[in-house]
């Protein structure tokens, strides 16, 4: 059980979700992500819901042992500028979260007590948890959490990814967090108070690019001195290589917080194979790896054939087959500038035929507009449109661009590219003029945002509106449209400050039918992730947003 | 002799630098300069960004000094920012400006820091070239006697079935590049689809503990290829020293066959064959590099992939001058074991 | 529809067959190589009355069966062949596949039976037919050029497009029926469908159009420049050939793949670096034609201009074609007649670069040992100029050793294609080259082999037949 495992105050909206679930209203999903997100713990939502609780099978695992798991090892750096989560996997042991997103939807507090939130999501009341300490020796207090929530939200360290997700804390002019919006009470209590109504924040918090780092942390320090609260030490990282954490003697605070505890392994290898799946299904085969980062596309079959276990959740990753708006030819005309040429692009394309080929059918056919049926706030009645290769090449033809040649960019891998080849095909099929480029992995993430036309995945959020906040909002970093557009940005704003979920379905219809019809991108699909594991490895499950939790890995007897 | 060498050495180091020079214009060339620095910035920069960034590395030099830094004859650039830190290619990480030296080039034994791996290039190239030496010990144990007995054999009786059926073999080795017959070997010997599993389909856990089982299928595709055509030397001088007349007299004279072959031709037909196998060295890179890709194997080839891939401009120059040197010493001794070989032959 | 099986109606009587030939074949060659370990001395020996006498016995009986199993399989295959033609489909995929290479088969029997013909007139082309190995090799190569050329000019073998994509053909196996074939459109995938559900047959024989463009090309190219220098190199000696032979040595120190590595990356395209190579490469052959006319026809200014005007003025406009492209680095002639796509452009340069030194070294080698014969010192006394002597008379007596080097070059630059496409380097990625589509194939290797194996196999012949065309001619030029 966890420390907070009475409701105390149940926030009005928390009952109001469990009345919407129990009428059916809302899934189990939608519930357990909207209350644990407004502060209750994933028991206590449990118990609202009147839902059992999910077995634990990590309860009776055993201890000791070397896990190796296949992933891609990158150099380190700042923590809050990661943008792959393989960083994270490195240094998860050492560095930890202050709350966790969990498959089911739920949000489980870590490094916190539990926090609390005001009805129109403002004011957010972090408890510490307590008993926790650095492997330096040193206490982990409210004091060190606030630094690293201002951390966290300085916009003017480049490539700060968290500032976007911190945005509501900070001083638009400065780019740091404002007066006031960061206040450590005691030293067990912090309280954020947020410009706007902002319901992504604890969701934000649980991310990957939010490991919780020592007052002494310098990004450019070795690995192995990393000071951190986990029970894991960095032992080696050999960049493209291999990655190795082992036990560091350090008591894991977790064995006594969390039920049933974690870290049972001794050691986790992270080796990388590279980018080429079949590399992986080799190191399988050889009996060189026992965990796979991800199994992607037809390996998928091969890894069942092979006898390992599958692991799959249901996602709203996807891949966004997108035009930019800003992107210029030779003469400086905006390549993509005319919605009606978006517009052809998208009707020109059967998102179920991407499916086919570029995922095996693996996953769900989506509607160009980045929120689905995973997210709560989903309206199903707006549509895309509809798929008409005729009409698609007439109104290429009025904007006058039947002759252009587009050229299409992705990167070289298996399922992104078969996608993007898919989409190529079937424009090519309309009428519409392709030319296909794929650049190397090493290569193809130098322009990602620039590139006129390329492909792009983009892992799962727990909020609609937190993909659309960080991509699709005029200006920020991630924009990889060149979309701008106020009315967007309006809506978006205030579907941020609703709490209720039907409230906010009806701004959220809104802003999918704008992305639909300015032609945006095409999203054709979501993914389901699958991972596989040796038949002797237990709870290494595949997780909904990649995030790292070899905490819950164990080998069987 | 002395002088000989002496001169050869001479045209080595000339060589050698030219190449270097050659590779550090073309990774720095502005386009590969901007990639550099947003792959280690970040992808979003600016241009104003990249430029300020180059600013600080240093890279915005001329290219011959550049070059000059990197040999150690010029003392070596540092930026002072504002704030009056000052940063340079001599000062590593967790090192004082003050004691940093002023030269650091190959002279002074400082080979540079990948700016990919994060480590000093002598380091990454001692590890990973001790991995591919472990891996072409192997393949020239294989490949050289394979070779060897493939085209005495198929030499000594020239037209013989024999003769044909291994002539055929070494014409299709030498057709079949690593890349298709890496590719067969993985899908016969290692696949589930097949299913005969004898080897095993990656060569990773092979740098620290190799294996038959492990490392057969790497040496063998880089050996296929290459013994072919050392196979097809031999068996050409092999035929030829198989009619001279000294071979003819002995027949006649009632030598045993193969007496004939072992104590009278073998010595003088293996004299051409020497000079293919130094000469196939730097083939041999070709294949190391798609064989370490394909079998996931990280040494030298793995390393240059790498290198080029991310443009880790001092990474990449080490791993050229070692594999000019390569180059050129094999030719060296190629050269120096034909005049000892060949008594025919002298170098004055 | 059903699923094709690999031979369809003829597998009924001809497949025991086969079955029943290859292992007695396998056989009878390992017996006959066992056997020859104990072969008296003699062997088959020409009398000098011409008659020949071979060793009797069991070694003469084991050549006999060998030969006798090997005629049958041969029939055996032509059967497959031929009925293939007639039955289409009918005889399974191998039937299809025959069917559709009905031209490649006719321009086949047409090429042999006129070189046959009339190979005593032919030179040392003609003297190729005397050579087993030699022919097989031939047919073998003019296999794929024909191939190459029927599809490329009249797109006549292939049965889908090479980059269509049909919904449901994903990694299906050979023989599939298509699915919602319509009228016309050829009803199966002959190969299977590869992991973007597009024909493989049909990739396979448009990727040899590729092969057959860029191979000969790019080696021809790389001879004029090796010829063009390397005969200067070796006739002259002296300060000449130490700094050619230098640069040579420079190249040639380079790693190849490092030097692609460093030259097709998209960021080098962008500096214009293989377009000025390319300037500097492609001139080349304008060089050697003008000085090949000029040192022709000095002493007859007519003719001279004649030939200078006909041959160079062609050259002249498809240079500037070639190096001139719109929106890159050098883009001021007006007649451009083509672009070349950068990506195959610094693919083609690279080639050529890579090649040159060492055609340069041969030519420049065989240079030095012809110049010290007497035609050679006959000349000069006539007062013949250098570079008359060097194109027309150092340079024909050469082309034995070269054209069988020309041969094994573009096997060799066929495997280099092969190995940009391994790395993903130059060519675009969905082109249906054979290196990429291995490359593509492997990936999947663990489960379906039916998309890598027929590329890989196409290369491998014609990479074998190239080498076993060179041994031929190899053979006949050294009987000369």
């Amino acid at each position: 059980m966890t420390s907070m495992d009475t409701v105390r105050q149940v926030h009005p909206a928390a009952k109001m979700y469990a009345r919407e679930f129990k009428q059916g209203q809302m899934s189990r999903r939608e519930f357990l992500a909207r209350t644990t997100a407004l502060g209750m713990t994933a028991s206590a939502a449990y118990v609202l819901g009147g839902l059992g609780q999910p077995a634990q099978a990590a309860g009776h695992a055993q201890r000791g042992g070397t896990i190796r798991l296949q992933s891609e090892v990158r150099a380190h750096k700042d923590t809050r500028t990661y943008d792959w989560t393989q960083m994270a996997y490195v240094t998860h042991g050492t560095l930890e979260y202050l709350i966790e997103y969990n498959n089911d939807g739920s949000f489980r507090p870590m490094l916190l007590e539990g926090w609390e939130v005001n009805d129109d999501a403002t004011e957010f009341t972090l408890k510490v948890r307590q008993g926790v300490t650095w492997n330096n020796g040193d206490a982990f207090t409210a004091e060190d959490v606030a630094r690293n929530i201002t951390r966290w939200t300085d916009s003017t360290v480049e490539g700060n990814s968290m500032a976007a997700r911190m945005a509501s804390l900070a001083d638009d002019e400065t780019g740091q967090a404002a007066d006031g919006a960061i206040t450590v009470v005691d030293e067990h209590t912090v309280v954020l108070k947020t410009k706007r109504p902002d319901i992504t924040l604890i969701p934000g918090m649980a991310d990957y690019p939010a490991p919780v780092v020592h007052s002494s942390y310098d990004p450019n320090a070795d690995l192995s001195e990393l000071v951190g609260t986990g029970p894991m030490q960095v032992v080696q990282n050999e960049v493209g290589v291999k990655a190795v954490l082992e036990k560091s003697g350090h008591p894991w605070w977790g064995d006594e917080a969390l039920e049933g505890g974690g870290w049972f392994i001794d050691r986790l290898e992270i080796i990388d194979y590279g980018q080429d799946p079949a590399a992986w299904i080799a190191a399988a085969e050889s009996e060189e790896v026992d965990v796979f980062y991800e199994t992607v596309g037809d390996f998928i079959d091969i890894m069942d054939a092979i006898g390992w276990q599958k692991s799959d959740v249901a996602t709203g990753s996807t891949i966004v087959i997108r035009p930019n708006q800003l992107a210029e030819d030779e003469n400086g005309n905006k390549i993509y500038g005319d919605k009606r040429v978006r517009q052809a692009l998208a009707m020109a394309v059967d998102n179920a035929v991407c499916l086919e080929l570029g995922y095996a059918d693996r996953g769900l056919v989506a509607d160009n507009c980045h929120v689905g049926p995973v997210h709560p706030e989903y309206d199903d009645s707006v549509t895309r449109l509809p798929h008409d290769p005729a009409k698609a090449l007439q109104l290429m033809e009025e904007a006058g661009m039947a002759d252009f040649e587009h050229e299409l960019q992705s990167i070289d891998d298996d399922w992104r590219k078969n996608t993007t080849d898919a989409v190529a095909a079937q424009l090519r099929d309309a009428g519409i003029n392709v030319r296909r480029t794929i650049l190397p992995g090493s290569t193809f993430w130098n322009d990602w945002t620039k590139y006129a036309f390329s492909s792009t995945n983009w892992n799962h959020r727990p909020l609609g509106t937190q993909v659309l906040a960080l991509a699709y909002k005029s200006g920020v970093a991630w924009n990889e449209f060149g979309f701008a557009n106020d009315e967007f940005d309006t809506l978006l704003a205030e579907a941020n400050s609703i709490a209720d979920v039907d409230a906010r379905r009806e701004v959220m219809g809104k802003l999918q039918a704008i992305l639909i019809d300015e032609g945006v991108t095409i999203q054709p699909y979501w993914r389901s992730l699958y991972r596989h594991s040796a038949p002797n490895i237990q709870g290494a499950d595949a997780h909904i947003a990649y995030l790292p939790q070899a905490y819950k890995w164990s080998l069987s007897a | 002799m002395g002088m000989f060498i002496l001169r050869r050495v001479g045209v080595m180091l000339l060589t050698a630098l030219c190449l270097t020079f050659l590779v550090f214009y073309l990774t720095n060339l502005y386009p590969n300069l901007e990639k550099l620095a947003k792959t280690q910035g970040n992808f979003r920069m600016s241009d104003e960004a990249v430029a300020s960034w180059l600013e600080k590395g240093g890279y915005l030099q001329p290219t011959p000094v550049k070059y000059a830094e990197w040999l150690g004859v010029v003392p070596s650039y540092r930026f002072e920012a504002e704030d009056g830190t000052v940063t340079g290619r001599c000062i590593l990480p967790g090192m004082e400006a003050s004691e940093a030296p002023r030269y650091c080039g190959i002279l002074q034994g400082y080979w540079g820091w990948s700016t990919v791996f994060r480590d000093p290039v002598s380091e990454i190239i001692s590890t990973r070239l001790a991995l591919t030496g472990k891996l072409m010990l192997w393949v020239m144990l294989l490949m050289v006697p394979g070779a060897l007995i493939i085209g005495v054999l198929a030499g000594m009786r020239e037209g013989s079935p024999l003769d044909r059926s291994l002539s055929t073999f070494s014409i299709t080795t030498t057709a079949t590049p690593e890349y298709v017959s890496g590719v067969l070997f993985i899908a016969v010997f290692a696949s589930s689809a097949v299913g005969l599993k004898w080897f095993k389909g990656t060569a990773t856990s092979a740098m620290e503990n190799a294996t038959f089982e492990n490392f057969f299928l790497p040496v063998l595709t880089i050996a296929l290829y290459g013994m072919g055509y050392i196979a097809r030397m031999t068996r050409a001088s092999m035929a030829e020293v198989m009619t001279a007349q000294y071979i003819r007299t002995a027949r006649l004279k009632g030598v045993s066959f193969p007496n004939i072959v072992l104590k009278h031709a073998l010595r003088n037909a293996l004299i051409a064959p020497f000079t293919v196998i130094m000469l196939q060295f730097p083939w041999l890179l070709n294949g190391v590099v798609i064989v370490e890709t394909l079998f996931n194997y990280k040494g030298f080839g793995w390393t240059l992939v790498q290198a080029a891939g991310n443009n880790d401009i001092e990474l990449l120059l080490g791993v050229s001058v070692v594999s000019v040197i390569v180059v050129l010493v094999t030719q060296l001794i190629s050269d120096i074991g034909y005049v000892y070989l060949n008594p025919r032959i002298s170098v004055t | 529809m059903e699923d094709l099986t690999w031979t369809g109606s003829l597998g009924t009587f001809l497949d025991p067959l086969l079955f029943v030939l290859v292992p007695l074949f396998a056989l009878a060659v390992v017996a006959r190589i066992l056997l020859s370990f104990f072969e008296p001395d003699t062997g088959t020996q020409a009398n000098p009355d011409g008659t020949l006498v071979a060793t009797g016995g069991i070694w003469s009986l084991s050549a006999r069966i060998m030969t006798w199993l090997g005629a049958a399989l041969v029939v055996l295959v032509l059967l497959y062949v031929v009925l293939g033609v007639v039955m289409g489909t009918g005889a399974g995929i191998l039937g299809g596949i025959s069917q559709r290479l009905t031209p490649v088969w006719i321009a086949l029997i047409v090429t042999f039976w006129v070189s046959i013909h009339f190979k005593r007139r032919l030179g040392l082309y003609g003297k190729l037919f005397d050579s087993t190995i030699g022919m097989i090799g031939f047919g073998l190569v003019m296999f794929w050029v024909f191939v190459a050329v029927f599809t490329g000019l009249f797109d006549w073998i292939a049965t889908h497009d090479a980059l269509s994509q049909v919904s449901g053909m994903k990694n299906k196996g050979p023989g599939i029926p298509l699915r919602g074939a319509e009228q016309g459109e050829y009803p199966y995938y002959l190969l299977g469908g590869d992991n973007l559900a597009r024909d493989v047959f049909s990739r396979v024989i448009k990727g040899s159009t590729i092969v057959i463009a860029i191979a000969p090309l790019a080696t021809l190219f790389a001879f004029m420049v090796g010829i063009t220098l390397g005969l200067p190199a070796g006739y002259y000696g002296g300060k000449l050939d130490t700094l050619l032979s230098f640069l040579a040595n420079l190249i040639l120190a380079f790693p190849v793949i490092l030097l692609f590595y460093l030259l097709v990356t998209p960021e080098i395209v962008l500096t214009g670096l293989p377009q000025y190579m390319g300037v500097v490469l492609f001139a080349f052959p304008l060089i050697f034609f003008g000085v090949l006319i000029q040192s022709r026809f000095r002493t007859q200014p007519e003719k001279n201009s004649l030939w200078l005007a006909i041959v160079l003025i062609p050259l002249f406009l498809a240079y500037m074609s070639l190096i001139n492209e719109d929106g890159s680095k050098i883009s001021f002639w007006p007649l451009d007649f083509f672009d070349i796509n950068a990506g195959i452009l610094v693919v083609f340069v690279s080639v050529v670069f890579v090649n040159s030194p060492t055609v340069f070294r041969i030519v420049r080698g065989l240079a030095m040992d012809i110049k010290t014969r007497d035609y050679v010192a006959a000349a000069q006394t006539r007062g013949e100029r250098p570079w008359y002597i060097m194109l027309w008379e150092i340079l024909p007596n050469a082309r034995g050793p070269l054209i069988v080097d020309f041969c094994l070059r573009i096997g060799y630059t066929t495997i280099l294609l092969g190995t940009l496409g391994f790395f993903g380097l130059g060519l675009p990625p969905e082109s249906p080259d054979w290196g990429s589509t291995i490359n593509e194939g492997r990936k999947l290797l663990s489960i379906y082999l039916h998309p890598a194996l027929p590329p890989a196999i196409a290369l491998l012949s014609l990479v074998l037949g190239l080498n076993l065309l060179a041994d031929g001619l190899r053979e006949e030029s050294l009987r000369d």
